[in-house]
């Protein structure tokens, strides 16, 4: 007599994975002291170069800026830096931590139990790091022009707006990536802080990737983020796209948006396949 | 006789003390060293930081990144000095303050109210990791930034080196005190060392002089002891350039400073035996 194990219809797995987003949102929500810290970060990151610049520039500071980014509006180009980064560094901590929670409390190995793969769940968590994290840098955006004095919708709005949105797939593609690596090594929160300043470099969160030495620059265009935050200034600021034109940026990030999610779901699947083969999921 | 015996046992009370407070600093260093991926990650990112804010501050010069390592050492000095400063100051929100959370978490906390051991002497040696790890820290920082933003400069060494251990004193009295706030708060602890860390970003300035500020931030400023610290101890070390100190002269800073550093000791841990006790009495002391 054997049972036949039923593999979840899509529609089951879309209700697992909201069921996930629903339930992280709901626990976020216990905590609207570290909601508020999310929008105050982004911008009190974004003022300190900013401090710092107008004390060493002094009145040359705007004309030093744009002679060096291309924009004088630096606070509007630092605010997007650290605004695009605050994304970028949510995905990968929402993923990693919520990978090192479960494994933590026990509930990972849970998981193997039942019929929902880790990766479906894992979609649920990323769906709820986006609405998290967009919600929270947009209202930091605006918050942080209206303090420091500058109009939010210069530019062409909708065409940032689709840099975001088509660099977050590849990007939460790289954050599985990551997740499979927190994993293996088991030291998420050294992991994450390296992590996000490594991005915030590679990114240019704060100047252009073009003053970055050749070879950290090869490394930095490889990284669909840059072209998310070089996008989203270029639309709104006029710094300039690296390939001249936005439509062709974008098909970079829609090359990144095809070939990262299914690289990094086959490392994820690899890793975890390995990691309950040997040590188990529930080691830590 | 009786006054010579209270001396002597005064004395084993306090050689008691001293090698539990040894060897509870021992525990930590111990620990910090299980975990080396942490450690070598650590210092990838001071790297990473001064290498983000050098190239940002570097956007408002003329030269650009062509300038670097040729720019003032007036930036320089501004910057590593601020930042050795930010960097204790959050570690010790961390390590001292929000660690008293993990102990709690693990249930090691109420574990070591049934030992004999001092609970004073068990907050207190969290300094050694911090001591340890930032000074290691701040020394590579200092050298890094030199290299990449311009020379340190480096005056009134021994009076620099008085300021920052009433700097570094008071910080850890402020540690104490958070570590009392945790016990109240719980989880909310994290997102206060968090806001505790912004506050000070901005509020006392370590990034950029106190001038850049907004004219009622400066009044915040002002309120707060640290401010003063931070002020002085750059100030000190640069060879008290035009218009520096900024928020008050040399004397009344250095009196501000060095009241800090000796009375938020003592401050902060009878804040803490006050919350310790409170917990204790409600049972909350393995709650969370």
């Amino acid at each position: 007599m054997s049972a036949a194990i039923a593999h979840p219809t899509f529609r089951q797995k879309l209700s697992a994975a909201l069921a996930e987003t629903w339930l992280r949102l709901l626990f976020s929500s216990r905590y609207p002291g570290q909601l508020a810290l999310e929008i105050i970060i982004p911008i009190v990151f974004a003022a300190m170069p900013m401090l710092l610049g107008r004390a060493s520039g002094g009145a040359h500071a705007a004309a030093n800026f744009q002679a060096n980014t291309g924009t004088a509006n630096y606070v509007a180009y630092l605010l997007i830096g650290s605004n695009v980064f605050m994304i970028v560094t949510s995905a990968f901590w929402h993923i990693a931590y919520w990978l090192r929670f479960e494994q933590e409390t026990g509930t990972l190995e849970a998981i193997y139990l039942t019929p929902t793969s880790s990766l479906t769940l894992a979609s649920g968590v990323a769906i709820y790091s986006t609405i998290r994290s967009l919600t929270s840098t947009l209202i930091a955006y605006l918050v942080g022009c209206l303090i420091f004095g500058v109009n939010p919708f210069q530019g062409d709005v909708l065409l940032a707006l689709a840099f975001i949105f088509t660099g977050l797939i590849p990007l939460y593609g790289l954050a599985f990536l990551f997740g499979a690596l927190v994993l293996k090594v088991k030291e998420s929160n050294a992991l994450v802080n390296l992590m996000q300043w490594l991005v915030s470099f590679l990114m240019g969160i704060f100047f252009p990737v073009t003053v970055l030495p050749p070879l950290v620059r090869a490394l930095a265009l490889l990284f669909p983020p840059t072209w998310m935050v070089n996008g989203v200034r270029s639309a709104l600021l006029g710094v300039g796209f690296f390939f001249g034109a936005w439509y062709r940026d974008m098909a970079v990030l829609w090359a990144a948006l095809l070939f990262a999610p299914p690289v990094s779901i086959w490392v994820f699947h690899r890793v975890e396949h390995g990691i309950r083969r040997h040590e188990g999921m529930g080691e830590f | 006789m009786i006054r010579y015996s209270t001396d002597s046992l005064n004395k084993t009370k306090v050689i008691q003390w001293l090698s539990t407070l040894i060897a509870m600093s021992r525990k930590e260093l111990t620990i910090m060293t299980r975990y080396p991926v942490e450690f070598i990650a650590s210092f990838g990112q001071v790297f990473l930081i001064i290498a983000v804010f050098t190239l940002a501050s570097l956007m408002f010069t003329r030269e650009g990144v062509r300038g670097a390592g040729e720019a003032s050492t007036f930036i320089s000095g501004l910057v590593v000095y601020g930042f050795v400063l930010f960097l204790f100051l959050s570690d010790t929100l961390w390590t001292i303050g929000y660690n008293i959370r993990r102990e709690q978490k693990q249930g090691t906390l109420e574990q070591l109210y049934l030992s004999p051991a001092s609970k004073t002497a068990s907050l207190i040696s969290r300094v050694a990791v911090t001591l340890v790890w930032t000074g290691l820290l701040s020394l590579t920082s200092g050298w890094l930034m030199s290299a990449m933003i311009g020379r340190l400069p480096f005056e009134n060494v021994p009076l620099g080196l008085f300021v920052l251990i009433m700097v570094l004193s008071g910080t850890f009295g402020l540690g104490f005190a958070f570590a009392a706030l945790t016990l109240r708060v719980r989880e909310a602890g994290q997102t206060l060392a968090n806001l505790a860390q912004f506050t000070f970003m901005i509020v006392c300035a370590p990034f950029f002089p106190f001038q850049a500020l907004p004219g009622w931030i400066q009044t915040v400023s002002r309120r707060i002891p640290l401010s003063y610290g931070v002020d002085l101890f750059r100030s000190t070390l640069m060879g008290y350039p035009a218009g520096f100190p900024e928020l008050a002269p040399v004397n009344i800073e250095l009196m501000i400073v060095t009241a800090f550093g000796l009375l938020m000791p003592a401050l902060g841990l009878w804040l803490y035996r006050q919350e310790e006790d409170r917990a204790r009495r409600n049972g909350s002391l393995s709650e969370y």
